[in-house]
């Protein structure tokens, strides 16, 4: 690495110290205790990406190195290891003070993409902080680390914005960011403590956009039917009183046994859409909420009980899609999660497509979850074709993609992929032949013994409305 | 590896693949690396989070297991999910509905406030309700009516109070602690909301800012002709609908008047049986005066337009004073819009000129209406260039020129016998058509002078007089018309006076004494009578002839025409009977063979004579002033009711005249209206029509004339009420 030069002297460079002989700023890497799933102490390596002080300690926004942005968390002092304390490499850029409108601050994740082998963080640790002045540098150099502007460094191929800087709106189409163009300090961190909903509390894994002064609420209520959004309990109990909904406003259009679907029209049922967006922001990522709910279909899956149809989950959907979506953002929510419910989801969505005649794909990118999710749907619905082929007049069984496709309404390209992905593409006596393993086999059934949420497509009650004729959507 | 050295074929999507099961496949082993041949897709994540520690700690399991771990699944974060109180908070239960759920798109909104009331608005209420009572709904709505009326300012008190309407007290309690508690709110709103774009760009990277409006999409020209188009539709929509409220609201006014008159109306009858007045002169002796008042209190107001332009028609050589400048003090709605659907046929002809014009009380309508731009854009109206249209009807339904305040009845049109000039039969003897008569009536006998009858509004039979040169000869014959009459010195009397055209000159009193008697008849019983005025100047035809204004023109004419033709002699004649009136009347046609030109200055309102108690009862009105003026004069010849004036009535002689001469013939109306009035009598008209009999023994006229007084006092309220109708009628057919 190129590590430090000369350091930029500034006026600002007078902090007290806090109790710890070092003062951890945003940017420094070190690791950060955590409990993992079997409850054990790890301590994975971190990132500070904010500090704030509340009466009496310091508390730190952390960033696990290499794990997902949900797992972001404010943690107490006493667990940083400040042995390990590293400090940012110095930027030789001139830093500008606010980002200016279309600045992209990249993230410290790629960052890492970039500069992991390259030892970019100088190895300083405490014991080279006894000089107070050249540590008041460091930590300068650390400011100007975090403000730098993105175009240092590698460029990102990604990028679609304009390299001169001029800002640019997002894409009008679809619902999801794959650039970062906002991604800023300000959406990088979760704004949302916990969001309380019907019978349960949620934990919001990312930013959303709900008003600004609610975001220091403890708890955020929602209404469970409606979605809106209130700052206390009593303003729930009081909206409750005017708010007589028990269900998705919408049509439902699918019902099997508890499990129902609505549809709602993101243009003509703005409010819902909008609440609806706003939750489901919290637990997507690359869900941009930029522009208007106009050009979507909102389907949501209830479970019913006495006390109305609860929201499990929903998809959006492009009205009209130029590349052949089918899902725009897809959410199960967190306390429904693992059930598979997400399957149902994905399910119901090929479902739709299969009464448009049309193929069709989630929009990209996924998240992890998102492709753990399609792959797992992907391969259970083509390996049960596969397995019910049965031998023609003694020939073996045969079959072309486009066929898979058409019966799945599963898009060409995932479907290769999911071939790939299970390994059962092989290349045999000059022609190309699906391999079905032992392992493979076993590992499906097993599998589809446990799916007993399956949608019936009888209980589907869906025409499909064609709305390029339509002066809007 | 061997079979490495050929170049494996793309997969082809359309070639069937055969399904093998591996173990009918021993040799599999050595083609897996072929595998490679085919290009890897894309996983459609991004690329560094596709990296990250826990998915792919999940795909390697999934690789080796081909099934979740519980401890390979991706963590992520979780609360607790037992919400104790549930219940409490979501009461009720809902039974599932058989049939699958559709919505109403439109039952979506219910009208409740979006505020939702928090524990401090709590502490407030319970406060308040200590001195009154106030549900946490009733104050939901108010903070929400001022949350949303304040946009970049807080609601100002008195803008409060007009919003809220409600209690001062209540108000204030409720407004001071909204204003504190907005003060101390960290949003810009007490009702929280998702930040607004703002149009200059400033919030494009605002994270807050969410569910911006794609306006990229440009519009094609045909949707924006479209829009412009739809745009117009419901401008016009929403001014329609406006119009519906008013007339539901006058409606309303109506029927309350309607009401209200027959109370009044039974309390009079009632009194007058205490009294034992059933001879009716308490009635008369308390009504007369009544009559006196001006009557501009009334809400619903007739008026002309004001766009008239004073006239001068010449071209007959016939001079119409067809109006003069009114100020009027205010406008009137929109006349053109309504008028021009009601009558083709009248709007082609004068565009612009507005047959009747019933004002609302403007206030009430500006409520409702509203002016869209551009579409209202009227062209003032220039006097237009004369057409033998516009001489045979020269004002529109209105032969005169209405006046601000003042109520009018629409034209009896089945009785409108009178105007000369509608019958078709003169058409081409203009001359003829407009002419004055020498004029006496013969109920009480009388002579009038020049004069020229018409069928008013409500049936009423007015006598337009007129001066010539003449009035010295008439003066004699009758002194006493010709002296200071017993004047009403209303406003409209005062248009006479500007207009006055001649002086009655020298009168010599000669007059047969019959004509005294009647005269003194008439006087008391305030016999509405006007004559001309003389003008301010003594009457010097030479002094006249200075006089820039349009009166000098007039007077000039005039003039040469009496010094041509001097005086003439008068001759008598008995007119025939109103068929159809109770009241005996006779006209009498003074028929002066060398008759001046008259001008026709009280065109309309000021020699008032007043004999029919009609000016009730209308329904027909309404119906009538929709059809055009051909339509009116031929029901007018084929009705049989009416004077006796038109010339082929009076005098057979009179149609053999060739039209430069210039005679003059009058009429005396003086008929009741009691028959005539086929229609179901209103309450007041019965009234009016008992009123009648109890006068039996005066004179005919008389009474009748009383009555009318009687009639226009009482009847107020009827009037505006058929006002109203016709003003209804006005704006269905628009």
């Amino acid at each position: 690495g190129t590590s430090h030069s000369e350091l930029p002297v500034s006026k600002k460079s007078r902090k007290p110290l806090s109790i710890y002989l070092v003062d951890v700023v945003e940017g420094c890497r070190l690791p950060v205790l955590r409990k993992n799933q079997e409850n054990e102490d790890e301590w994975p390596l971190a990132e500070i990406l904010s500090v704030k002080e509340i009466p009496g300690r310091k508390l730190y926004y952390v960033h696990y190195i290499d794990f997902n942005k949900r797992l972001d968390e404010w943690v107490t002092p006493d667990r940083l290891d400040m042995k390990k304390l590293q400090f940012p490499k110095k930027e030789a850029k001139t830093p500008t003070k606010n980002g200016l409108p279309g600045s992209r601050p990249s993230s410290p994740e790629r960052e890492v993409v970039s500069a992991h082998s390259t030892a970019g963080y100088s190895s300083q640790t405490l014991t080279c902080c006894n000089s107070k002045l050249r540590f008041v540098n460091i930590i300068l150099s650390v400011i100007m680390w975090r403000k730098r502007k993105a175009n240092c460094g590698g460029t990102d191929e990604d990028s679609q914005d304009s390299s001169d800087g001029i800002p640019s709106a997002p894409r009008m189409t679809g619902s999801l960011v794959s650039d970062r163009s906002h991604d800023d300090i300000v959406t990088r961190m979760k704004n949302i403590d916990c969001i309380e909903l019907g019978r349960h509390r949620l934990k919001p894994w990312y930013f959303s956009p709900y008003p600004q002064e609610l975001t220091t609420l403890p708890v955020l209520y929602l209404c469970e039917f409606c979605l809106k959004y209130l700052k206390s309990l009593k303003c729930l109990q009081r909206h409750l009183t005017k708010c007589n909904l028990r269900h998705p406003p919408g049509n439902e259009i699918y019902r099997k046994g508890t499990i129902s679907f609505f549809e709602i029209d993101g243009r003509k049922n703005k409010t819902y859409s909008q609440n609806l967006c706003l939750l489901a922001k919290c637990f997507l990522d690359h869900k941009t909420l930029y522009y208007d709910t106009d050009p979507f279909l909102f389907y949501v899956m209830t479970e019913y009980d006495s006390k109305g149809f609860h929201i499990v989950g929903y998809f959006s959907k492009e009205k009209e899609s130029t590349e052949d979506y089918n899902v725009a953002c897809i959410l199960t929510l967190p306390p429904y999660q693992r059930r598979g419910y997400g399957k149902l989801l994905i399910e119901f969505s090929y479902e739709l497509s299969k009464v448009e005649g049309k193929t069709g794909t989630p929009e990209k990118p996924l998240s992890d979850l998102g492709l753990l999710s399609y792959r797992s749907y992907w391969s259970q619905t083509i390996l049960e074709i596969l397995m019910d082929l049965k031998p023609d007049n003694g020939e073996r069984p045969q079959i072309t993609i486009n066929e898979i496709s058409e019966i799945t309404s599963v898009k060409k390209e995932d479907v290769i992929s999911t071939l790939q992905y299970l390994n059962l593409i092989n290349y045999y006596k000059g022609q190309y032949i699906l391999t079905l393993s032992e392992d493979i086999v076993d590992g499906h059934e097993r599998a589809m013994q446990k799916r007993h949420l399956r949608i019936d497509p009888k209980c589907l009650h869906f025409t499909p409305k064609d709305w390029s004729k339509r002066g809007k959507w | 590896m061997s079979k490495l050295s050929f170049r494996a074929r793309a997969l082809d999507a359309a070639k069937p693949l055969p399904i093998y099961r591996s173990r009918d496949l021993p040799d599999l082993k050595d083609c897996v690396s072929i595998n490679r041949a085919v290009p890897q897709m894309p996983t459609g994540m991004e690329k560094e989070e596709e990296l990250e520690h826990h998915l792919q700690r999940a795909i390697s399991a999934q690789q080796v297991f081909r099934e979740k771990k519980e401890n390979m699944v991706i963590p992520v974060p979780e609360a607790e999910s037992n919400i104790t109180y549930y219940d409490r908070l979501y009461k009720g239960e809902l039974k599932v509905p058989k049939q699958l759920i559709h919505i109403q798109p439109l039952g979506l909104d219910n009208e409740q406030p979006d505020y939702d009331m928090d524990s401090e608005d709590e502490t407030l209420l319970n406060r308040l309700n200590r001195k009154m009572e106030i549900k946490p709904l009733q104050f939901e709505t108010m903070v929400d009516r001022l949350e949303k009326a304040s946009a970049n300012q807080l609601v100002s008190l008195p803008e409060a109070k007009l919003l809220l309407n409600e209690d001062d007290y209540l108000l204030k309690s409720v407004y001071d602690y909204w204003v504190r508690k907005r003060k101390n709110c960290r949003g810009p709103s007490l009702i929280p909301q998702i930040k607004q774009e703002k149009r200059d760009g400033s919030t494009n990277n605002d994270a807050y800012v969410a569910f911006r409006r794609r306006t990229e999409k440009m519009q094609t020209r045909k949707n924006r002709k479209n829009d412009e188009a739809s745009y117009e539709k419901m401008l016009k929509l929403r001014r329609e609908f406006s119009r519906t409220v008013t007339i539901l609201e006058m409606i309303k006014r109506r029927e309350k008047s309607k009401r209200e008159l027959l109370h009044l109306t039974l309390e009079v009858v009632e009194k007058r049986y205490l009294l034992g007045d059933f001879t009716g002169e308490v009635l008369n002796e308390v009504t007369v005066p009544l009559a006196e008042k001006p009557v501009y209190t009334a809400p619903v107001t007739l008026t002309n337009g004001n766009r008239h332009k004073a006239e001068l028609k010449t071209k007959t050589g016939l001079m119409h004073q067809v109006s003069i400048k009114d100020e009027f003090p205010f406008d009137c709605v929109r006349p053109k819009k309504k008028y021009s659907k009601r009558d083709k046929l009248y709007t082609q002809r004068r565009p612009g000129r507005p047959p009747s014009q019933y004002t609302v009380n403007k206030a009430d309508i500006k409520q409702y209406d509203f002016h869209s731009s551009g579409e209202e854009d009227y062209t003032p109206p220039l006097s237009p260039p004369s057409e033998p249209d516009e001489e045979n009807d020269p004002d529109g339904l209105f032969a005169f020129r209405r006046k601000a305040g003042c109520q009018y009845l629409s034209p009896h049109m089945d009785q409108n016998l009178g105007v000369l000039w509608e019958h078709p039969e003169l058409a081409g003897m203009d001359a003829l058509r407009h002419r004055h008569s020498l004029t006496a009536l013969s109920l009480p006998s009388r002579l009038v002078g020049l004069g020229r009858r018409r069928m008013g509004r409500g049936g009423r039979v007015i006598l337009d007089r007129a001066s010539s040169g003449l009035d010295v000869v008439l003066k004699q014959l009758d002194p006493d018309a010709f002296a200071s009459p017993v004047s009403r010195t209303r406003d409209i009397n005062r248009l006479v006076a500007q207009r006055a055209s001649m002086s009655s000159g020298v009168s010599s009193a000669t007059a047969a004494s019959s004509f005294a008697e009647i005269l003194n008849n008439i006087q008391s019983l305030r016999w509405h009578c006007f004559r001309p005025r003389p003008a301010q100047h003594q009457v010097n035809e030479g002094s006249r002839m200075g006089k820039p204004s349009l009166d000098g023109r007039v007077t000039s004419s005039l003039l040469l025409n009496t010094k041509n033709n001097g005086s003439g002699g008068l001759s008598f004649t008995a007119g025939a009977d109103n068929q159809q009136l109770v009241g005996k009347t006779s006209e009498i046609f003074f028929t002066s063979a060398q008759c001046a030109k008259c001008t026709l200055t009280s065109y309309g309102l000021h020699s008032l004579l007043q004999c029919s108690s009609t000016g009730t009862s209308r329904p027909p009105h309404s119906a009538t002033l929709s059809h055009s003026g051909a339509g009116i004069s031929g029901r007018v010849s084929s009705s049989g009711i009416g004077g006796p004036l038109l010339p082929t009535h009076s005098s057979s002689s009179l149609q053999s005249l060739p039209n430069h001469r210039n005679h003059v013939s009058a009429v005396s109306p003086a008929h009741h209206h009691h028959s005539a009035q086929p229609s179901a009598p209103s309450p007041s008209a019965l009234k009016l029509a008992t009123v009648a009999t109890t006068l039996d023994h005066v004179p005919k006229v008389t009474p009748a004339s009383t009555i009318s007084n009687l009639a226009r006092e009482n009847h107020e309220p009827e009037r505006l009420l058929n006002g109203i109708s016709e003003t209804t009628m006005a704006m269905e057919v628009t």
